[in-house]
């Protein structure tokens, strides 16, 4: 035991044998190659040294006392058995079956004496060779290993970690060994809606996660600032387009669910089925993707729409990722979507469908290794309204300041934007004044009411007023959706009209006031019959799904007005700090 | 798994047949099948008769094979997948991309 000290960089050879003279020889050619040597004279002293310095070499003679050659390579190895350290047995026994046992007991390979130092030298060089690669192997495993926890930790742990609502939603998602991209997000729309995203990147560990941080951060912001679903998914499409290589893509399926419309919109770009199941846990509809993955071609396709479906309170909507249907068992049999809906309807009965398709799944598998994530989301359809709560502190303000609030003073500023033909076809004003005024007056939660009643107004102006859609479309049979397609194909024919949307901001000393005009060129309509109706509708106790932003707004402004013959509305808005 | 390709004379057809399973395993070999192919509007066909099975790197691949044909005015046409493969090409798609012959 007497370690050169010379290089401590140099790599550490062990050399047993019983004889002293054999240790010298093979000590001095191997100081020759570079290395630093210790030596032992029997197995177990052999075992001792290489517990305490763990080389990167070691060469056993086969016949020695207190403990043989094969025993101490046995312990060595099941010290470690993923050592990097090749051991070589050093023989005379020139024999097949000393080749086979040397194997046996964990040898890395056998030199036989007499040997040459030249091929002694050789056979070092060969096997430090294989161990170097081995080595090598090694660490960029372990790199992928790592680059793969942190693909996995940037999923869940930066970018899910932010979703909304998970007390109602119901999430899983099982990691395959090598992460595999899925991403799951939710967020809360002005509104009240729900908008809820499942993706799948091509490829694995850090090379699939690098365009989720782009989405989970456009799909967040485009959904809080009003934004419709479709122009989220086209901004979405765009940025991943521009991002990803060629063969990299996001297959995705969005869904918002407005319980106050009823609806349920979908988009599956690449995704299995989607599924809606009603409340005895039938399935009502399976969603077909219809479009290609996010990120492959530079814009959505030209017929590219949300499909809309009417949902009762008590559906839910399912959405799963290729990974179920396509987890494996050992005879290879694939899990498949008969088995898929047999598990999600006795989750449903059960109140849990993620957990019973999990369990299910891993139980067709026995054991064997998932090759993909698994994900699955369960949204219910109802609980997503805002609750229309006035400002309750608005009503509070100071009597003092209440001569303010009709004073007819100069507003402190006005933005106003007027669209015409087509453009209200391709633009939604929304988000933008909602974005003037946060850009003015900062953050807030009133900001939230401020957008229902823009969008009530504005969609109130844009369907009725220029597109001319009856609100009895709604109480159909096929309800919202078959309203919905209505309105898409006369807003494709758009060429005439014009809405008029003005905000004029005047501070408050505690809170402020905002006055919302909106006014459109259309027909206009009948105000008196328009309140009868209403009033009628009201005694009768009728359940109405139309009118019903329209009594939101009412809620939550200070003051609504009709003026000039239906063709304008003007809303003021309160609220306090 | 395997590729196997075959080139006509006048370069003008390539064809290239996949057995088996279609994954990421086959990303050198199937890059490598048409990288040197660039003569100008060559069609390519890849033949998935024998694969049975095409996981989503797979489908990018194919996006690579097509991003290349397009840059030399090449056209790719995919024949004869199984009802697995179609079902996954289905689900993507990606017949509003490409040729795909049943």
């Amino acid at each position: 035991m007497n370690a050169m000290v010379e290089n401590p960089d140099a790599k550490l050879a062990l050399v047993v044998d019983d004889s002293e003279m054999q240790c010298m020889i093979l000590k001095n050619l191997l100081m020759e190659e570079g290395y630093r040597v210790l030596t032992g004279n029997d197995g177990a002293r052999g075992v001792a040294l290489y517990i305490e310095h763990l080389p990167d070499l070691v060469l056993m003679d086969i016949n020695m006392p207190v403990m043989d050659g094969y025993e101490a390579a046995k312990r060595i190895k099941s010290l470690s058995p993923n050592s990097l350290a090749p051991l070589i047995f050093i023989t005379s026994m020139d024999s097949d079956q000393a080749f086979v046992d040397s194997i046996e007991a964990g040898g890395d390979g056998i030199l036989t004496r007499p040997f040459s130092p030249e091929v002694f030298k050789a056979k070092i060089k060969s096997i430090q060779r294989i161990s170097n690669l081995y080595s090598q192997v090694k660490n960029l495993q372990q790199e992928q290993q790592q680059d793969a926890e942190l693909a996995e930790q940037i999923m869940s742990g930066v970018i899910e970690a932010r979703n909304f609502a998970l007390d109602r939603i119901g999430i899983i998602k099982q990691a395959a060994a090598l992460f595999s991209g899925d991403i799951q997000l939710t967020a809360l729309c002005p509104g009240g809606n729900v908008n809820v995203l499942l993706g799948d990147f091509t490829g694995h560990g850090l090379r699939s996660s690098i365009g989720a941080i782009p989405l989970a951060e456009t799909f967040r912001v485009m959904t809080k600032k009003g934004f419709s679903l479709l122009e989220i998914i086209e901004q979405i499409n765009r940025q991943l387009y521009e991002l990803l290589p060629v063969d990299l893509f996001c297959c995705v399926c969005c869904v918002s669910i407005s319980s106050h419309e009823r609806s349920a919109y979908v988009f599956n770009a690449g995704l299995p089925d989607t599924y809606i199941f009603n409340h005895e846990g039938k399935i009502k509809h399976k969603i077909t993707s219809n479009h290609i993955p996010l990120g492959v071609m530079p814009n959505l396709l030209p017929q590219a729409q949300l499909q809309v479906f009417s949902v009762a309170s008590n559906d839910r909507v399912v959405l799963i990722s290729d990974g179920i249907l396509e987890a494996r068992n050992h005879q290879g049999e694939m899990y498949g979507t008969r088995r898929f809906e047999f598990a999600a309807k006795q989750g449903f009965y059960h109140g849990d469908i993620p957990g019973k398709v999990f369990d299910a799944v891993d139980e067709f598998c026995q054991g064997r290794p998932q090759e993909d994530d698994l994900s699955l989301i369960d949204i219910p359809c109802h609980g997503w309204e805002q609750a229309p709560a006035p400002d309750e502190a608005a009503q509070s303000i100071a009597i003092s300041e209440m001569h303010d609030l009709y004073l007819e003073s100069e507003p402190s500023w006005k933005w106003q934007l007027k669209l015409t033909g087509q453009r209200l076809a391709l633009v939604n004003p929304v988000p933008m004044a909602m974005g003037q005024i946060q850009e003015i007056e900062g953050n807030g939660e009133h900001w939230n009411n401020m957008y229902s009643i823009l969008t009530e107004l504005y969609v109130n102006a844009l369907d009725h007023g220029i597109l001319r859609l009856n609100s009895d479309l709604k109480n159909s049979a096929a309800g919202f959706a078959h309203y919905f397609m209505v309105r898409e194909s006369r807003l494709k024919n758009l060429s005439s009209g014009m809405i008029d949307i003005s905000l004029s901001y005047h501070p408050l000393q505690s809170g402020g006031k905002m006055i919302i005009t909106i006014a459109d060129d259309g027909a206009g309509f009948d105000l008196a019959a328009f309140y009868e109706h209403r009033l009628k509708l009201k005694q009768a106790d009728k359940v109405m799904l139309c009118g019903r932003g329209i009594d939101l707004v009412h809620q939550l402004c200070e003051k609504l007005e009709y003026l000039d013959g239906g063709n304008k509305v003007q809303a003021t808005y309160v609220w306090a700090k | 798994m395997s590729i196997e390709k075959i080139v006509s004379a006048d370069n003008q057809n390539v064809s290239i047949a996949i057995e088996d399973r279609f994954d990421f395993s086959l990303h050198q070999k199937f890059r490598e099948s048409y990288a040197d192919c660039d003569t100008n509007g060559t069609t390519f066909t890849l033949k998935l008769d024998k694969t049975s099975y095409m996981d989503s790197s797979a489908l990018g691949m194919i996006l690579l094979l097509k991003d290349h044909a397009d840059k030399i005015s090449g056209k790719v046409i995919i024949n004869k997948p199984n009802e697995t493969v179609n079902k996954i090409l289905e689900i993507a798609q990606f017949h509003r991309l490409l040729t795909i012959e049943l």
